[in-house]
């Protein structure tokens, strides 16, 4: 699985993918979504695969000693560590964020430790709905990207409405850290095993489905 | 007693307008097997169908006596499969390729690697869009051969080059063969297997016609030149006869209408006929 992993970093990604991890910093905009950055890595995974089909991935791949199975489960692997890294490229900017005094968010979520749980969510449904969907038609991305666009929006859309209309989100998950530290913790406790549950959902879903997929 | 490294048996696939039809074939220990027939007459649906790259609807696809959908790793690792050239990553400089593709290979021989390298001329600086189909065709072959495959299986190797490469290309396979390697090559450049093979395998509108010994093939046929009087008086012992720039051309059994002369038919001549001779019962 490593070299696998290995050779997704060298051959799949994208160029953009790498800038579109820099687009943590967003975390420092004072009145903005701060869902918007974790939208910008699955736009990174979107091109990763428009790319794959273009350069004929799958068909290298399975020339290589390695199952069809496996290849997908790379992929899904793949597609987790490019969340988390984008994630981890966040979190240091939401810190600085803190530091420099930058207030509360207006605009909706603030960034603070529920925010990367309710991403986690968002980041394993994202898996779950893209990766099987991929693999049903590898030669079709741009229909599963739109259709689970869509769904990404709705779930951002909807996080944000939360921070306004529901007194939890309003009251105790949307303020600064440290302030109720134990309810965000367990949010994203909550998030990070939904993370891992649903991409290998997602994963065994997309796996099942290529076996009968003919190249 | 002969090793049979490759065995198929059954293999059926269906499409909406094709079908493959009990596909069943062997292939032994360091011999050379040519699959010849016409386009989209099943030769890489066949080839991909025995790697799990199409997905057989029925079949038994067995490499080294193990059975694929068992042991598909350790098959992989022991065959080289190239399916027309590097046609995949064209903007990635074969070096970043070769250093990907090597690290999946635990018996990696980078000497012969640097070998082919220097006697197909390949500049390992280049992507796989800067190189013409011919030479995409050698760094794939290339890449297959420096892992130590004991089975090759080429999907048309010889389509896109000019006839000095199909030459050394030739000699190369004369050579693995000479080793131990055998090779399973699907082209319908039937000249190049007058030269090299050892079995011939023909496919034709997904049934396999016929899988021999390619000496015992050329002692079945000869083929003839008639004239129209002639064509019309032994029409019914003729094979695929059809009309040629000066009379007709048709197959006869090896022993029959030796007054017609004639000479040992090529694998060209044997498929074109064969193929007439269908159409003409079809």
């Amino acid at each position: 699985m490593a070299k696998l992993l290995a050779k997704e970093i060298r051959l799949f990604t994208h160029p953009t993918s790498w800038m579109f991890l820099a687009f943590g910093a967003m975390m420092l905009i004072p009145g903005y979504p701060m869902y918007i950055p974790f939208f910008w890595v699955t736009l990174g995974l979107f091109y990763a695969c428009l790319g794959a089909r273009e350069n004929n991935d799958l068909y290298y791949t399975l020339l290589l000693p390695v199952r069809k199975r496996d290849a997908v489960r790379a992929r899904g692997l793949y597609f987790a560590v490019m969340e988390l890294l984008q994630i981890a490229v966040c979190i240091p900017f939401a810190i600085l964020r803190r530091a420099l005094g930058i207030g509360p968010n207006p605009a909706g979520m603030d960034a603070n430790a529920a925010l990367f749980g309710l991403v986690l969510i968002l980041m394993g449904l994202f898996n779950l709905s893209f990766l099987p969907r991929l693999y049903k038609n590898p030669s079709a991305v741009g229909k599963p990207f739109l259709l689970v666009t869509v769904f990404v929006f709705l779930y951002i859309v909807a996080a944000e409405l939360c921070c306004f209309t529901v007194p939890f989100f309003r009251d105790v998950l949307d303020t600064p850290d440290p302030q109720h530290l134990g309810a965000k913790l367990a949010v994203l406790a909550l998030g990070a095993a939904l993370f891992v549950l649903l991409t290998l959902l997602g994963t065994r879903r997309a796996e099942r489905i290529f076996e009968k997929v003919d190249l | 007693m002969s090793e049979a490294i490759l065995e198929i048996r059954g293999l059926c696939k269906e499409y909406p307008a094709f079908r493959l039809k009990d596909v069943g074939f062997s292939l032994e220990r360091g011999r050379i097997m040519g699959f010849i027939g016409r386009n989209g007459a099943g030769k890489t649906t066949t080839l991909k169908s025995m790697l799990n790259i199409v997905h057989p609807s029925a079949g038994e696809v067995r490499f080294f006596g193990l059975d694929f959908a068992q042991s598909e790793l350790e098959i992989k690792r022991r065959i080289g499969f190239v399916s027309g050239g590097a046609n995949y990553y064209p903007n990635k400089k074969l070096s970043v390729i070769t250093a990907v593709t090597r690290s999946f290979y635990e018996h990696w021989d980078e000497a012969a690697y640097r070998r082919y390298l220097a006697l197909f001329a390949i500049d390992e600086s280049k992507t796989p869009r800067q190189l013409s189909a011919g030479m995409q065709v050698k760094y794939a072959l290339a890449l297959a051969l420096s892992h130590g495959a004991e089975l090759l299986i080429l999907d048309e190797p010889t389509s896109g080059l000019d006839p000095v490469s199909r030459d050394e290309l030739v000699d190369v396979f004369l050579t693995l063969a000479d080793e131990g390697v055998s090779i399973l090559f699907s082209t319908h450049i039937t000249e190049d297997l007058d030269k090299c093979a050892d079995d011939v395998t023909y496919i034709r509108s997904g049934e396999i016609v016929f899988s021999l010994p390619l000496a015992e093939l050329r002692e079945k046929y000869r083929a003839v030149e008639l004239t129209a009087e002639q064509a019309e008086r032994y029409r019914d012992g003729l094979i695929g006869c059809k009309r040629a720039k000066q009379g007709f051309t048709a197959l006869v059994e090896r022993g029959a209408f030796t007054e017609l002369g004639g000479h040992e038919a090529g694998l060209e001549e044997i498929m074109v006929h064969l193929d007439k001779e269908a159409r003409d019962d079809g």
